[in-house]
């Protein structure tokens, strides 16, 4: 992804924002579409799309979970551990998982397949325990064998274009 | 004004004063940790200053809630006192509570809030968040993130009044810390004001860490020789050492605001370079030898009462101006008759239109509606000036920058590059930005102006012109104004003399005019001197030939008065006395008046203060007490040095831009704490003059002036002008000051590829 690029996809929204601040965050969720995690190179177009300085945009991207600064895996299964996912389990799914994909708690496979991760609440308590596979729909509730099954379907599947996540 | 109730007290405050200043103008002390007016509007970050205001739904930040008429405030009843209770513990709920290993300790708004108004024991169970620690921000500033409670402060000042963009925030919430864009360490000019912020251990300065508790120091305020600015400080002593210098915790609100640059803070330790003369040194029949002080002084007035001596007085820089007026009490009791008496400097030819205009002081830029900044370079040169400048920008003034220097202003403010040597080709653009402006403020450079009169006139004429605009000279000396309103001239006379052999005595203080502007001159003409007598702090070129050392205190050690470029007197006073056998100036030139049987009537710099105050008119009325804590204003004379025909000498070579960054000046280069960022002497190129001489950066190269040569580092830098070389100048090691006429005026440069002995020498 070039910095133009980038700067054609914000062009129509740069009049939304009141704070050209605001900007940065579309602009980093673009930017990790790409690759599926924000390498130094797609940090330096934010900053040099948006005019923040690279440590400030560093700074952004930091505070949001799903912004990863660090490679993860073609596909993150995210696994909400909050309150009413615990309460139904969402402990067993989640170790469940783990085997599966020969992990020792959170990471991701050493083919690349795959990141596991533990988040907070994602809005899905009626469908507790639930996961979620990247930014896109929330599958709940699960049975630990249902949870595999999931990621063997997955494994089938192609990659996608760009990286919602 | 404005009336409102205060845990029923009556109190008045001006509209827009923030709750927490009303208070503390009324007595009240509402506990803060973020608030900070000179990092801008507040950010209620913290949450410590909750208070409570009737008839308002939950509690309001002091800091940033405004007074409104009729408001009935409680800082101090059971739900305030509940809600400071809780935000403390709170922030202290992940702190690692090592106060008895922390520098901060003893001086730490955190303990001093806790045990004021904290619960004094915590409920927290639950295992703390821990980070390896400290880490290196920087080699000078070291952060520590268990201890951060996140208030924003440092980021502020990076983001918003450094403009560096450095510190941000990394993470949320109790993971939350301090950090630079990929761990880069942070650079900066002012990077140590984040520790004078910081409200709590996380950010500490390396060279002062675990050296000193609060109860064992002694803090005295100052004020900062590094460059005309000027800046007010805060000295740190304990066993005789100066252990640290800051901003001053009450700032000089007129001059630096509380912010200080890196090269001020850690200048100090240059106070214990390995060339510091701990001891009079004696030259006679005998050989060399280190001599007790007493001695020294009457081995000196020995050769000064000398009826056929011809004496010359050679005053360098930083002198203050007891020492200046004291040198010319000495002048008129010495030898053959009165001595001559000089400064190194910028002689003022051309300039008396620049100084005549209006002056202004440092907050009339808050003001201002342009600033203008004419020649030089404020971020290297007078540090702290930039960040007033970068204030009037944020504030919405129109901020331009002129000269044949790259400035960091360049970035973020209108940047008229001129062609070396033809600051006139400015004028129009400088008309332009005066046009209709109502308060403009002109910060203009003493020797970039001084060597082109033709310029200093047309621009002193355009400021003249407009109404409501004032003037700022950026001056090449920290002593400069002051030794100009004793209306003591620069050097060339004496030169001279010294050259035609008329000067049988010479006395040096605090100069070094081998190493200074025209240095081989100098060298030459001392041959011919009888006796040389030098006082100094630190070693020089002279100090080998010299026949009588003299040990010097520095300004951090001595007493006295400083004139800055905005033309405020202000008192250093003695921060420590680190070398048992050396002296302040002022007290050996009153030792010698005694000496040579007609004593001077003061014993103390005040004295001599008040006493040449009454015979200098820029002085009249001042004494120490009316300068008081922030200083006077006083108006130094123009001084119309007759014309030495200061114009570019035109012909060959390339045009010489002398620039001296405070960074690479002599205390930086001793100063073992500041090795990471000191500036290092070298020549500067663009990349197609250097193309032209095919020379590349990191090699050396050969620059001859009619005035000398040297063999330096080169640096190609695509911001420098094409058909100039930048002459970087400062260590006294490498000398390249004197390749300057003495003038400093301009004068052209033959540049070549260093032959290959002198690269490997
Ligand atoms: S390091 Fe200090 S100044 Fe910076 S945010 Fe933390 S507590 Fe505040
Ligand atoms: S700007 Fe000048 S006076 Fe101020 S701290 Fe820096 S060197 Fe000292
Ligand atoms: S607790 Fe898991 S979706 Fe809300
Ligand atoms: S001082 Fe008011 S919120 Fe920090």
């Amino acid at each position: 992804m070039t910095t133009h690029e980038l700067e054609e996809f914000l062009a129509p929204m740069r009049h939304e924002y009141a704070d050209p601040r605001s900007l940065i965050l579309p602009a980093l969720r673009y930017a990790q579409g790409d690759a599926g995690w924000l390498d130094p190179q797609a940090m330096a177009a934010v900053a040099e799309a948006t005019g923040f300085s690279q440590a400030y945009v560093e700074s952004v991207a930091s505070f949001y979970d799903r912004l990863y600064l660090e490679p993860v895996g073609r596909r993150v299964i995210n696994v909400c551990v909050t309150l009413s996912c615990m309460l139904r389990g969402s402990d067993e799914i989640f170790e469940h998982l783990a085997d599966y994909l020969g992990l020792d708690g959170e990471g991701t496979t050493d083919d690349g397949m795959f990141s596991l991760h533990k988040v907070q609440c994602i809005g899905a308590c009626d469908r507790a325990p639930c996961l979620q596979i990247d930014a896109g729909q929330q599958i709940g509730p699960l049975e630990p064998a249902d949870a595999t099954c999931l990621v063997d379907d997955l494994r089938e599947a192609a990659a996608p274009a760009r990286y919602d996540r | 004004m404005v009336t409102l109730t205060i845990n029923g007290r009556s109190v008045d405050a001006p509209k827009g004063t923030m709750l927490v200043d009303a208070a503390k103008a009324a007595g009240i002390e509402i506990p803060i940790f973020c608030y900070e007016p000179r990092l801008g509007p507040p950010v209620g970050a913290c949450r410590m200053c909750l208070v409570e205001v009737e008839g308002m739904r939950g509690l309001q930040t002091a800091c940033s809630t405004p007074v409104a008429p009729d408001m009935v405030v409680n800082t101090d009843n059971e739900v305030a006192k509940d809600a400071q209770d809780g935000v403390l513990e709170l922030l202290l709920a992940n702190h690692p509570l090592d106060c008895p290993v922390c520098d901060k300790g003893g001086e730490c708004p955190l303990q001093d809030r806790t045990f004021r108004f904290g619960p004094g024991e915590t409920r927290t169970l639950e295992p703390k968040v821990h980070f390896p620690k400290p880490l290196e921000l920087s080699p000078l500033v070291a952060l520590d993130r268990e201890r951060c409670i996140a208030c924003y402060r440092c980021v502020r000042f990076s983001q918003d009044v450094a403009e560096d963009a450095q510190l941000t925030f990394q993470e949320r919430g109790d993971h939350t810390e301090i950090a630079t864009f990929s761990g880069d360490p942070y650079e900066g000019r002012f990077t140590g004001n984040t520790i004078d912020l910081c409200p709590v251990g996380a950010l500490t300065s390396s060279p002062y860490r675990f050296v000193s508790r609060p109860w064992d120091i002694k803090n005295t305020p100052s004020v900062c020789a590094g460059c005309s600015m000027g800046c007010n400080v805060e000295i740190t002593e304990r066993d005789n050492e100066v252990k640290r210098v800051t901003g001053r915790p009450d700032p000089n609100m007129a001059v630096e605001e509380g912010w200080i640059c890196d090269r001020g803070r850690w200048g100090y330790p240059a106070l214990r370079s390995a060339d510091r003369i701990d001891s009079p040194v004696l030259v006679d029949s005998v050989g060399r030898r280190k001599v007790l002080l007493e001695r020294a002084v009457a081995e000196a007035a020995g050769v000064l009462v000398n009826r056929d001596a011809r004496v010359g007085i050679l005053l360098g820089d930083p002198i203050t101006v007891e020492t200046g007026f004291l040198a010319l009490e000495l002048a008129q009791r010495v030898g053959a008759g009165p001595a001559m008496v000089a400064r190194m400097g910028i002689p003022g030819t051309g300039l008396g239109p620049m100084r005549s205009l209006p002056g202004a002081q440092m907050d009339d830029i808050d003001q201002a509606d342009v600033v203008l900044v004419i020649g030089g370079d404020p971020c290297t040169q007078q540090p702290v000036a930039e960040l007033r400048v970068r204030k009037a920008r944020r504030r919405g003034a129109r901020v331009a920058v002129f000269g044949p220097r790259p400035s960091a202003l360049d970035d973020s403010c209108e940047a008229m590059r001129t062609v070396p040597g033809h600051l006139m080709d400015a004028a129009g653009a400088i008309r332009d930005r005066l046009d209709g402006s109502q308060r403009a403020v002109v910060l203009w450079d003493e020797a970039d102006l001084a060597a082109e009169p033709d310029a200093a006139a047309l621009i002193a004429g355009l400021v003249q012109a407009t109404p409501g605009a004032r003037a700022i000279e950026m001056c090449a000396d920290t002593s400069g104004p002051g030794l100009r309103a004793l209306g003591i001239g620069t050097d060339a006379d004496l030169l001279a003399a010294t050259e035609a052999g008329e000067i049988d005595v010479i006395v040096t203080i605090a100069a070094d005019p081998i190493t200074g502007p025209s240095g081989d001159r100098w060298a030459q003409a001392l041959v011919g001197v009888g006796t040389i007598v030098e006082m100094a702090s630190h070693a020089t070129a002279i100090t080998g030939h010299a026949d009588l050392v003299l040990p010097l205190l520095t300004p951090l050690e001595e007493e006295g008065v400083l004139v800055s470029m905005t033309g405020r007197a202000q008192r250093l006073r003695p921060g420590a006395r680190e070398v048992p056998g050396a002296a302040a100036a002022w007290e050996i030139l009153i030792g010698l008046t005694h000496r040579l049987g007609t004593p001077v009537p003061d014993r103390t710099p005040a004295q001599a203060f008040s006493r040449l105050a009454r015979e200098h008119a820029p002085f009249a009325g001042l004494d120490y007490e009316v300068l008081g804590r922030d200083g006077a204003v006083i108006t130094p004379p123009a001084q119309h040095d007759p014309d030495s025909a200061r114009r570019d000498p035109q012909g060959e070579g390339l045009l010489v831009i002398a620039c001296t960054p405070v960074f690479g000046d002599a205390t930086a280069h001793r100063s073992d704490a500041l090795a990471s960022v000191v500036e290092p002497t070298r020549v500067g190129l663009s990349p197609a003059e250097a193309d032209r001489l095919g020379v590349r950066t990191e090699a050396r190269v050969r620059v001859a002036t009619p005035h000398g040569e040297a063999v330096l580092p080169l640096e190609v830098d695509a911001r420098l002008h094409e058909g100039a070389v930048y002459l970087f100048v400062g260590d006294p090691a490498q000398r390249a000051m004197r390749l300057l006429p003495l003038d400093r005026g301009p004068v052209r440069a033959v540049v070549g590829v260093a032959a290959r002995e002198e690269v490997s020498a």
